[in-house]
């Protein structure tokens, strides 16, 4: 049967069952509105973990007998490991005026202190894109093992933290994920298949005159992928609203500014509004197989 | 189309049973020419529907074959049912409508699953609709028709697209007498342009003066009245 008849049938559809067809839409927009409010938390907890982890930094003390002439070579070499964003290199006379700038108006405390007395060391940054807190233990634990390093300091508690807590959250994602796709599942089939029965009488009636399963089927399954759309689009427009309204009334000190939050990125959307409508329109192939078998 | 003029109906050893002890149909042999009208009736519960019910493959026999056109019934698949039951008209005996929807688009359904263009459609149903005396209710939804309004959407939606045969399951079982008379009428109307008809009923008093055939379904076996 071509597209067209098939839409001008589900509009016409929609139209004269348009109560029932605007229930099962809300009940699609709620159960988006319930995975789109988890996800956004879900994400913005990630990002937030992910920030804090990307401005740690790894520091490596070099023996203090190592040659100068060393330093560059060894620059090169931390330089060449994999994932190493920037390497700056500190000398002691350096890392001794940062203590001083630290000492400020207190700085006889340092008086007759030899300059030379802090190791000299490098103070690595990983690169971002490939952040994670296991590669800054890796890249710590490989630096601690070359015989000119004396020690490596990169948080190492902090990093477990954050590790753990990466973990757990990333554990709640998926299950609370999988909960909310088995709970709306139930939800949205049950709305559908209640849709269906609603109109068993008529599909019976178009299966008795000699309508083919395609033309019974082709009207539910397009009008179930504008219910999943329209309430997947609803629901990122109210999840939007809310999102902006809570923003609005908790944005405005500087730490929540600094974690950069951000609503659902736009190709997560697409997916949302996509896996919704094919979603419906499975749901509506399956309440509709009982009444296609003869 | 049908072809030629031979048999067009046709029942061999045709069993069906529910279970061991509910009987609907036992050894049934059946043959109906083309162009043939004929009553088949039998106390209520004898079988009736249920052999009717065989005819449109809405039900499958335990055993034995039904022919329709030439065509073994156990042989067709799922998606050629469709085809089967746009030959074969069917006026059910509790009507089968749409009560919320109008009587053209009760009709129109008919013509709608087989692809009929719009303007067509719309002359087609007209003209049918106009046939069975309902042509200034065309556009009253089929609830706030009478029983015998809504019997008359029936048949036209059984008759609207031409099919070969007709299979009239107690048509005029909720009717008063003036209607069932009409109802008669026009199925015989339906038959003189050259629909085979099986006409099923437990009304004695609609074959009783006719010179048509009348079938007698009694202990599951089909009889000659």
């Amino acid at each position: 049967m071509p597209l067209g008849i098939i839409f001008k049938r589900a509009l016409r559809d929609i139209r004269q069952n348009l109560v029932t067809h605007v229930m099962t839409t809300i009940v699609v927009a709620l159960t988006c509105l319930v995975f789109i409010f988890f996800s956004v938390f879900s994400i913005n907890l990630q990002r937030v973990a992910d920030r804090f982890g990307k401005e740690l930094a790894i520091v490596v003390y070099v023996k203090k007998d190592l040659a100068q002439e060393k330093i560059p070579t060894l620059y090169q070499k931390i330089v060449s490991m994999d994932g190493i964003e920037n390497v700056k290199f500190v000398s002691s006379e350096e890392a001794f005026k940062r203590l001083e700038g630290y000492f400020k108006d207190e700085k006889e405390i340092l008086e007759g202190v030899d300059p030379l007395f802090l190791p000299p060391s490098f103070e690595i940054q990983i690169n971002k894109a490939v952040y994670n807190p296991g590669r800054v233990r890796s890249i710590a634990s490989a630096l601690s093992k070359w015989p000119e390093v004396q020690k490596v300091q990169y948080g190492k508690e902090w990093v477990d933290r954050l590790e753990s807590f990466s973990e757990a959250v990333r554990a709640a994602v998926i299950a609370s994920a999988v909960l909310l796709l088995v709970m709306a599942a139930f939800v949205v089939s049950n709305t559908i298949k209640l849709t269906v029965y609603a109109r068993q009488d008529e599909i019976e009636i178009m299966r008795l005159v000699g309508a083919t399963n395609g033309f019974i089927q082709g009207p539910f399954l397009l009008a179930s992928f504008f219910q999943g759309v329209s309430g997947s689009l609803a629901a990122l427009v109210v999840g939007l609203f809310c999102y902006e309204y809570v923003l609005n009334i908790i944005g405005q000190t500087g730490l929540i500014r600094s974690l950069h939050l951000q609503f659902l990125p736009p190709f997560y959307m697409v997916i949302i509004v996509l896996v919704s409508g094919i979603f419906c329109m499975a749901g509506t192939a399956m309440a509709l197989r009982r009444f296609l078998k003869l | 189309m049908l072809s030629g003029d031979q048999v067009v109906i046709e029942l061999r050893g045709v069993r069906k049973r529910y279970t061991r002890d509910i009987v609907a149909l036992e050894e049934a042999n059946l043959s109906i020419p083309k162009g043939e009208f004929v009553f088949l009736t039998g106390p209520s519960g004898a079988g009736k529907s249920t052999l009717l019910r065989m005819l449109y493959k809405a039900e499958e026999p335990t055993k034995g074959s039904i022919i329709i056109d030439g065509v073994d019934l156990s042989s067709l698949s799922k998606s050629q049912i469709p085809q089967l039951r746009r030959k074969v008209g069917v006026i059910f005996q509790d009507f089968k409508l749409l009560y919320n929807k109008t009587v053209f688009e009760n009709v129109a359904l008919s013509l709608e699953v087989i692809g009929l263009k719009k303007s067509q459609l719309a002359t087609r149903v007209r003209q049918v609709v106009e046939g069975v005396g309902l042509a200034d209710k065309l556009h009253r939804k089929v609830v706030q028709l009478s029983g015998g309004e809504q019997q008359r959407v029936a048949i036209a939606r059984a008759v609207v697209n031409r099919p070969p045969i007709i299979l009239a399951d107690e048509p005029t079982g909720n009717l008063d007498r003036k209607r069932t008379t009409e109802v008669v009428a026009l199925m015989e109307e339906l038959n003189a342009r050259g629909a085979t008809i099986i006409f099923a009923t437990h009304d004695d008093a609609l074959f009783e003066n006719t010179h048509r055939r009348v079938l007698q379904l009694r202990d599951g076996k089909i009889e000659e009245f």
